[in-house]
């Protein structure tokens, strides 16, 4: 920390509470979210918290004017936490500043039109980092995480202010966003669903009214609700809505939509292109996309389990990088595993239209007999070893799930394809609908 | 036992009864609320039915207290090492005779609850309670399975409440595992408790314990999804959800242990009628599939399968050389009714379940 003479200090809390009482007298929201933001780690609100720590009673500066007292609660609370972040003590900086938030939101509550929303939304935003830091401290400490929790509560009381009928009321998707992040940090993510019937079926929301990039958000994280709950259309409607509709610069937004639509995609028969994959550096899908198409079950049981092993980093999931330092597989904590577990299926339709197409170069005649035989001996090829039992099985589901269209004549061991459209396509429908 | 009172607040009967022949506490419950002629007559009625010694003899002592049950103290709550004994005699019952299962069920139902309601109240996180909170799974995971075989009004309502407690003492061990755990550290016998939540939830419609299991598996450790256990659930429910119907009784039969068998009955049931239904869809209607063979790939008796083919509403003949066969593209299949009567595995290894 840099030395501060009491004067310089002294200079910088006035100039700084001049700044913050201009701003809401004259409305200027710009300038009141560069005083609140916090994370943005600016020099300015360094040089400020490096005053504040050397003149320590800022509070009998904001007394003595009654510009800055009439914000005194707001303002004590915030240097507070301001102080508290400066020098790395994040639970107390947390705490103040849910105090401040507090104060900040009934202030905001008596401010008739819309025009302090995005510093409103500054303040959601730190609350939640600021609650995250703070977590990580407590355990590092040995103690109980439990600010976001708190922070959530919270977000859940600006969004019942925000819900009503007049201009605020498009801020509460950015605030349903900053809750999605929230719970999906805690694993906490069946609290979304009440959320997400505020904003689905109260009247006084239009959803085409909030800004696209909260509905790009909102998009995203309730595609990726629907995919954890393997509702597919529903999951590829979302996400290619988020997709559709995001900024094409933010490329890192992009990766995080596709990693999710692309096992939708591919669990509805539709493959991307290799370019997109590399594009948006989504090598994990590489093998599963070329198992697809080649028909490969061994490809894709390696890439499945590839994915597994090899690639280990710190878990993301929040309770448990705070608790544990455990390693846990890509498609797993992304939850994407079971999605592409299920493409099993697609790959062993690709794999008999493969035996059926290398079947009509050399005969054509009774290329549309699959003999059971024949297909067990692929599947060796494949390293995989699977009973003339099995294959019957295998070739049973393919049939009734009208992924092949045909008949098992079991007495010959042998699969007689349809002359017409033996391997049909889903054609956007998920398997067996 | 659990008693209700015109106040509908929720009663525990205590008894405590010294018993010559075995050395300590029996039973301990609490009757809180209004005590009356007709819940003491009540009481001892179902003591008789399970005592062998009768009430009256002299060197048993029967005493009651009455407590509110808002105002449990702390010196009403039984420790660890009374709860571990009750819960033994309890589970010692499961195999009575004398009863019908239900009747034991109940019994043990009630009391397993009270168990954990003093569990909850101490706040105790250890081995022995991990061990308590195992056993009590086990109770009702068995249960689940015998009820199945029961007939009765009550039986489906006694199943749900089954189910209920069942979901809600696996969070609540699963809990325990979580609270206080060190790196890298899997409890003895976790990974067969934790499998068990996916074996509930093979079918995503289930939602017994709310959460689906995509989001469900990020939460476990690598130890845990590694696991020769984990692996076993996640190989069934791939062949579950492709209906790779002969892989998934296969596995079950060479792999399950007796509780994840007895979760999975129902899934074997579903699996073998969707084979059924299958096979009667794709098979050539000119070569009816043999009886025999479809007992085979399904690991039942012949006999078995005739029986099932009647439940999904499909008639079996006799081929011309005397084998049994099933008529293919029968348009009357229909899904076996709930509770449809299960039927052996052939080749699960017997020892293993034991």
């Amino acid at each position: 920390m840099a030395y501060v003479s009491m004067g310089e200090a002294h200079r910088r809390i006035t100039e700084y509470l001049n700044r913050f009482c201009d701003a809401v007298s004259y409305q200027d929201s710009s300038m009141l979210c560069r005083l609140l933001s916090f994370s943005s780690n600016s020099p300015s609100l360094l040089s400020l918290a490096d005053a504040l720590n050397v003149f320590q009673d800022a509070s009998s500066l904001i007394r003595q004017s009654d510009k800055f007292s009439e914000y005194g609660e707001i303002l004590a609370h915030l240097f507070r936490s301001l102080q508290s972040y400066r020098v790395g003590n994040l639970v107390e900086a947390y705490l103040a500043f849910e105090k401040f938030a507090n104060a900040f939101v009934q202030e905001f509550r008596n401010w008739e039109s819309a025009w302090a929303l995005e510093a409103l939304y500054v303040v959601c935003y730190e609350v939640r980092i600021l609650a995250e830091k703070a977590d990580k401290e407590l355990t590092s400490n040995g103690k109980s995480p439990e600010k976001l929790k708190a922070a959530g509560s919270l977000l859940m009381k600006v969004f019942g202010v925000l819900a009503g009928k007049g201009p605020k009321r498009v801020g509460a998707l950015y605030v349903t966003c900053q809750l999605f992040k929230t719970y999906f940090k805690l694993g906490t993510v069946n609290l979304c669903r009440s959320v997400i019937r505020s904003i689905e079926t109260a009247r006084i929301f239009d959803f085409e009214e909030f800004p696209r990039r909260d509905k790009v958000t909102y998009m995203y994280y309730t595609g990726r609700l629907e995919v954890f709950n393997e509702n597919f259309p529903a999951a590829d409607t979302k996400l290619s809505y988020a997709l559709q509709h995001c900024n094409p610069e933010r490329e890192r937004n992009i990766r995080m939509i596709l990693k999710y639509l692309i096992p939708v995609k591919l669990s509805l028969g539709v493959i991307p292109k290799d370019e997109l994959l590399q594009k948006y550096n989504l090598h994990e899908y590489m093998n599963v996309v070329q198992a697809l198409r080649k028909g490969d079950l061994r490809l894709l049981r390696h890439a499945l389990q590839e994915h597994e092993d090899r690639y280990v980093f710190p878990l993301t999931s929040y309770c448990t990088y705070l608790h544990l330092n455990c390693i846990v597989a890509v498609f797993l904590r992304s939850g994407v595993y079971l999605v592409l577990e299920k493409l099993e299926l697609q790959v062993y339709q690709r794999l008999m239209k493969k035996i059926y197409i290398i079947q009509k170069l050399s005969d054509p005649a009774r290329a549309h007999q699959l003999k059971l035989e024949v297909i067990a001996k692929a599947l060796r090829w494949l390293e995989i070893d699977m009973d003339l039992d099995e294959v019957e099985c295998i070739m049973t589901i393919l049939i009734y799930k009208n992924l092949v269209k045909g008949y098992l004549a079991h007495k010959s061991k042998v699969v007689v394809l349809s002359k017409q459209d033996p391997f049909p396509k889903l054609n956007g429908k998920p398997v067996g609908s | 036992m659990y008693l209700a009172t015109e106040a509908m607040t929720i009663l525990r009967v205590e008894i405590l009864l010294t018993c010559p022949s075995s050395s300590e506490l029996a039973l301990l419950c609490v009757l809180s609320g209004k005590e009356s002629q007709e819940n003491a007559c009540v009481i001892s009625q179902c003591l008789r039915g399970f005592m062998e010694t009768p009430l009256n003899h002299p060197q048993i002592s029967l005493s009651r207290r009455t407590l509110s049950a808002a105002d449990v103290q702390a010196s009403d709550v039984r420790p660890l090492s009374v709860l571990e004994e009750t819960l033994s005699y309890l589970l010692s019952l499961l195999d009575s005779r004398e009863h019908p299962f239900e009747v034991v069920h109940d019994f043990i139902f009630d009391r397993t609850r009270s168990i954990r309601q003093d569990l909850s109240i101490q706040n105790l996180a250890s081995e022995g309670v991990i061990h308590l909170y195992e056993e009590i799974v086990k109770f009702h995971v068995i249960s689940r399975q015998r009820l199945q075989g029961c007939s009765g009004t009550s039986i489906s309502s006694m199943h749900h409440l089954n189910m209920e407690q069942l979901a809600k003492t696996l969070t609540t061990l699963y809990n325990i595992y979580d609270a206080n755990r060190k790196p890298d550290y899997i409890y003895e016998n976790e990974a067969e408790f934790r499998s068990l939540y996916v074996l509930l939830h093979l079918n995503t419609s289930s939602g017994v314990m709310g959460e689906p299991l995509s989001l469900w598996f990020r939460k476990l450790t690598s130890n845990l999804i590694k696991s020769k256990e984990m692996c076993f659930v996640r190989k069934l429910l791939r062949s579950y959800r492709n209906g790779n119907y002969r892989s998934f009784l296969r596995t079950t039969a060479s792999e399950a242990t007796y509780l994840q068998y007895c979760i999975s009955e129902p899934h074997i049931r579903e699996m073998r009628s969707f084979a059924v239904e299958c096979i009667n869809n794709v098979c050539y209607k000119l070569q009816p599939y043999p009886l025999l063979r479809l007992s085979h790939n399904l690991m039942m008796k012949e006999m078995d399968v005739e029986s099932l083919c009647h439940e999904c509403g499909l008639e079996i003949r006799t081929d011309s050389d005397g084998s049994i066969v099933l008529p293919t593209k029968q348009t009357n299949f229909c899904r076996p009714k709930e509770g449809f009567r299960n039927y052996d595995l052939i080749g699960i290894e017997v020892e293993r379940l034991l």
